[in-house]
């Protein structure tokens, strides 16, 4: 292992430990006691995200997300969030494209609560579900498409990057937050379908992590979840599966009011989970993590052409990943100059790979970035739901660190040459247009993998 | 089908909670390094990642007429290069720290905040003392560093939420008060910020006879004094010049100013005064008032505004401290917060969010909050303390921010007490008068010519277009 070298002797697990259960129901359970400070967190995991949604109804895993705070059987209202945030608690849901996950931390002395509420709106969501919701957070949701992603300068970039490099017809072609003429025709009767189809105990996992007595708490989880009936109903996603490289490059130039030109690209990348993951991992960060990588001290201390210049790694497990390339040009520079400059050092590294110092100091960001996640007890319990979800295998969580630790110079040469090339990107090209009236129709679009309640 | 589902699942009583267990916001150690630096040090078990931030006093208001920006951009100079590496070498042996390395400039002075695993706490503190004591600001790369500034200034123009905030200030504060000016300084004045203005506004303000260094983490086997000794103890400087502190006046009338931007498909609104600071004895009156106007979805605002009537993602009330003194003898305090709602509406729907906001304001004032929405404020408030602050970053930052506006070091632990104690009477008359609906200064960002006259008609204070 030859650049391997660890800021804590625990390589970043911080001793953490975690212990498996199963309801006879199905429901998947991780438990991990950690006393240093009196909360817990509950997380969890539905095997469901906007991968599972099909043509005309995007966006329809994240608006009903919404819909699971808005009450069920023995919970009014906003119960879920007013009984939470008055124990001093804190709590939230997601989507993304592979999962939606709720989540709550908790003083330690709540934790039976909250787990409480998720069993009961597990269990019994749909005799609360009405018209009246749904229109409501139909038009909640719309305003979170609005403020995300239409209103923003760039806001749409990231949608029209992933609509590029998935195919059409591919699950993962359209994201999470779903077009508006989609979020338009979602009927109670589709959200009814799809509780029954995604939500029941055997497609999610629950983990509980912090100041907790693992024997109380699985006693409690068996209480309040344990009567919840297991179904077969689950649809699994449409294939993901996709060639490795795109074969061509693919681009779009968008012509709109924004502040400045803008150079972006979408490369495929190797599904999360393998080696080649972890290796694409350390040459995005190699290359555009950070003040002192590649394109930032070519671009933008050097060359002077740019404002910021970065690369961003979405994981997937179920398509492959997506490495995200952002420039936006300083003063009048034009795209080409970025493009060349871009595809030169991007050739450089697939030919030469990291120097040992580059690479140790992006094993030292991602170190510090995994240490960041496990500082809190509601980063850990994520982590422990997403490898028990997306790899089958909460214990991978524990090991995640020393796996980036392990991948060879050699290795992130090998990934860089076979992925970061010019016939495997979707190039988005922003040019800025004088204020006229807003480009584009807000029909198709979102920006981050993710879209919170 | 939902009833078989229903019917199969047993239903238990809402379970009541066990015995709360103790926990006290962390009290830290205050010291002194013999060059005057002021060092508050907070173990916290099982935090690898140390925090570490500084307060140094250098304000905005201490720019030279003109030069708006100087602060933000020797606060951004910092961190490139010192009198032992370049710029691209500093970067490279932070990042070998696996650290990162923030600083800013804001109205209280700048605050230069370092993250790094605690085994390789030294080392980095070894490059912020470098930073801090012996900055390069080599021509090119202060030149460099203007360019990149003028060139991100559109970029925050064009950002509603961005554009709002600087709109407000213009119209709450006099122009001769820096506050009335965005806080890293316009095309004009950044413009004319070189090498030798930074390095003056440096030898001017920065020195540890006037800095504050807080450290917070799991310094289990750490020997801090030797390693602050090291670096941090070997920064020189002279003793400061006692500096005046202007008190903060703000014009409250009620008004609205859009800032047209055609074709926006929402509304971003701001809408605020200025008003008690951590020092009045308000505050935690203040605070419940705010979070129950405006905290969280189930407050007031929201509850009309996105669960009733869905126009929006979301709108907030908070209370922030734009700049703070202890109090003279006397009792007058030069501090203030921005009292402020935020928030972004549908552009068709504008006109009717904001007489529903201003219902919901109104409604407050006749009615005045319910013990039970106080009682849910205070258990959210106090009770998520612990959570809050769960990791190193975020009491170094409390911490940090207690010192910048001369508070007292137990202030954030003696706050959970005055909390429980504020009743519903005085949290009321708190957010009352700190959101009357007759004096609040009105911002939107959004389609005037859809907007204008819909909230013309709302009787909420004259209206001025400007363009976007």
């Amino acid at each position: 292992m030859p650049m391997g070298h660890t800021a804590t002797q625990q390589a970043g697990s911080g001793g953490l430990k975690a212990t498996e259960h199963r309801l006879a129901n199905g429901l998947r359970v991780v438990l991990s006691e950690d006393h240093l400070t009196p909360v817990a967190a509950i997380c969890l995991w539905y095997d469901v995200g906007s991968r599972h949604e099909v043509k005309g109804r995007t966006g329809l895993a994240h608006l009903f997300e919404h819909l699971m705070f808005q009450g069920s059987a023995q919970v009014t209202g906003n119960g879920h969030f007013e009984l939470v945030q008055g124990a001093g608690g804190s709590l939230n849901g997601t989507t993304s494209f592979e999962r939606t996950n709720y989540f709550e931390t908790m003083p330690t002395h709540q934790v039976e609560l909250a787990l409480w509420l998720e069993a009961d709106r597990m269990g019994s969501l749909l005799t609360a579900l009405d018209e009246e919701s749904l229109e409501n957070q139909r038009d909640v949701v719309k305003n979170e498409r609005r403020q995300r992603y239409d209103n923003v300068p760039y806001g749409t970039a990231f949608e029209k990057l992933v609509a590029m490099a998935y195919p059409e017809g591919h699950p993962y072609h359209h994201t999470p937050i779903g077009s508006m003429a989609d979020l338009d025709a979602a009927s109670l009767e589709d959200a009814r379908a799809f509780f029954r189809t995604y939500y029941a105990p055997n497609n999610g996992v629950l983990s509980v992590v912090g100041d907790i007595d693992p024997e109380q708490t699985l006693a409690w989880i068996e209480k309040y979840f344990g009567s919840i009936p297991s179904h077969d109903g689950k649809q699994p996603p449409r294939d993901g599966s996709l060639p490795e490289v795109i074969g061509e490059q693919l681009r779009e130039v968008v012509e709109e009011e924004v502040p400045a030109r803008a150079l972006m690209a979408a490369y495929r990348l190797p599904h999360d989970g393998s080696r080649e993951a972890d290796a694409a991992d350390l040459a995005l960060t190699v290359l555009g993590g950070g003040e002192s990588s590649r394109l930032h001290n070519r671009l933008v201390r050097r060359d002077r052409t740019a404002v910021a210049a970065g690369f961003g790694l979405l994981r997937l497990s179920g398509a492959p990943s997506l490495g995200w390339l952002d420039v936006k040009t300083s003063g009048g520079v034009e795209v080409p100059a970025i493009e060349t400059a871009v595809d030169e050092e991007l050739a450089r590294f697939a030919e030469e790979g990291p120097t040992p110092q580059e690479m140790e100091r992006a094993q030292a960001q991602i170190e510090r970035e995994w240490l960041d996640r496990l500082a809190t007890v509601g980063g850990r319990a994520d982590e422990l739901c997403r490898f028990a979800v997306l790899h089958g295998d909460p214990q991978l969580a524990l090991t995640a660190v020393e796996r980036v630790l392990d991948i060879t110079p050699e290795e992130v040469r090998a990934v860089a040459a076979a992925r970061l090339r010019p016939d495997n990107r979707a190039v988005l090209v922003y040019e800025p247009v004088e204020g006229a009236e807003s480009a584009d129709d807000a029909d198709d679009t979102d920006a981050e993998g993710e879209a919170a309640q | 089908m939902s009833d078989a589902v229903t019917a199969t699942m047993t239903f238990h009583p809402q379970p009541s909670g066990g015995a709360p267990r103790p926990w006290a916001f962390p009290a830290p150690e205050r010291g002194e390094l013999p060059n005057g630096l002021t060092v508050l040090r907070c173990h916290r078990p099982g935090q690898q990642v140390v925090a570490v931030e500084i307060n140094l006093d250098a304000p905005l208001d201490a720019e030279p007429a003109g030069l708006d920006g100087v602060a933000t951009i020797m606060a951004r100079a910092l961190s490139e290069g010192t009198d032992k590496h370049d710029a691209e070498e500093f970067a490279a042996e932070l990042e070998r720290c696996g650290a990162t390395l923030d600083a800013h400039a804001d109205h209280p002075g700048v605050r230069v905040a370092l993250e790094v695993p605690v085994s390789r706490l030294p080392k980095a503190l070894g490059l912020l003392a470098d930073a801090l004591r012996a900055p390069a600001f080599d021509d090119g790369e202060v030149e460099r560093l203007v360019r990149n500034r003028l060139d991100e200034i559109p970029h925050e123009l064009a950002n509603p939420a961005r554009r709002a905030s600087m709109a407000l200030a213009k119209e709450l504060f006099p122009a001769e008060s820096r506050m009335s000016r965005p806080r890293q300084g316009t095309e004009k004045t950044v413009e004319g910020i070189d090498a030798a203005a930074v390095r003056a506004f440096y030898e001017a303000h920065i020195r540890p006879s006037t800095a504050t260094a807080v450290v917070v983490g799991d310094l289990t086997g750490v020997d801090l004094d030797k390693a602050l000794a090291d670096t941090l103890g070997a920064w020189t400087g002279g003793a400061a010049a006692p500096r005046p502190v202007p008190p903060i006046v703000a014009d409250d009338t009620g008004r609205v100013v859009i800032v047209d931007r055609p074709g926006a498909v929402q509304t971003q609104l701001l809408i605020g005064r200025i008003g008690a600071d951590r020092h009045d004895r308000v505050w935690p009156a203040q605070a419940l008032g705010t979070y129950c106007l405006g905290g969280t979805l189930t407050s007031r605002l929201d509850r009309v505004l996105r669960e009733e009537k869905g126009y929006t993602y979301g709108v907030r009330s908070f209370c922030q401290v734009l700049r703070s003194t202890a109090p003279s003898p006397s009792g007058g305090s030069a501090g203030a917060a921005l009292l402020a709602i935020s928030g972004s509406v549908a552009t068709e729907v504008t006109g009717p969010a904001l007489e529903d906001l201003w219902k919901v304001l109104r409604t407050v004032k006749e009615e005045g909050l319910t013990d039970t929405e106080r009682d849910v404020a205070v258990q959210n408030l106090v009770g998520v303390a612990p959570l809050k602050y769960e990791t190193a970053a975020a009491v170094a930052g409390t911490l940090a921010d207690q010192v910048e506006q001369h508070l007292p070091d137990d202030f954030q632990a003696q706050l959970y007490a005055r909390l429980a104690e504020a009743g519903t009477v005085e949290a009321t008359a708190a957010v009352v008068s700190a959101f009357p609906a007759d004096r609040l200064v009105t911002v939107l960002v959004g389609d005037a010519s859809q907007i204008a006259e819909p909230v013309r008609q709302l009787g909420i204070g004259e209206v001025t277009v400007v363009s976007g």
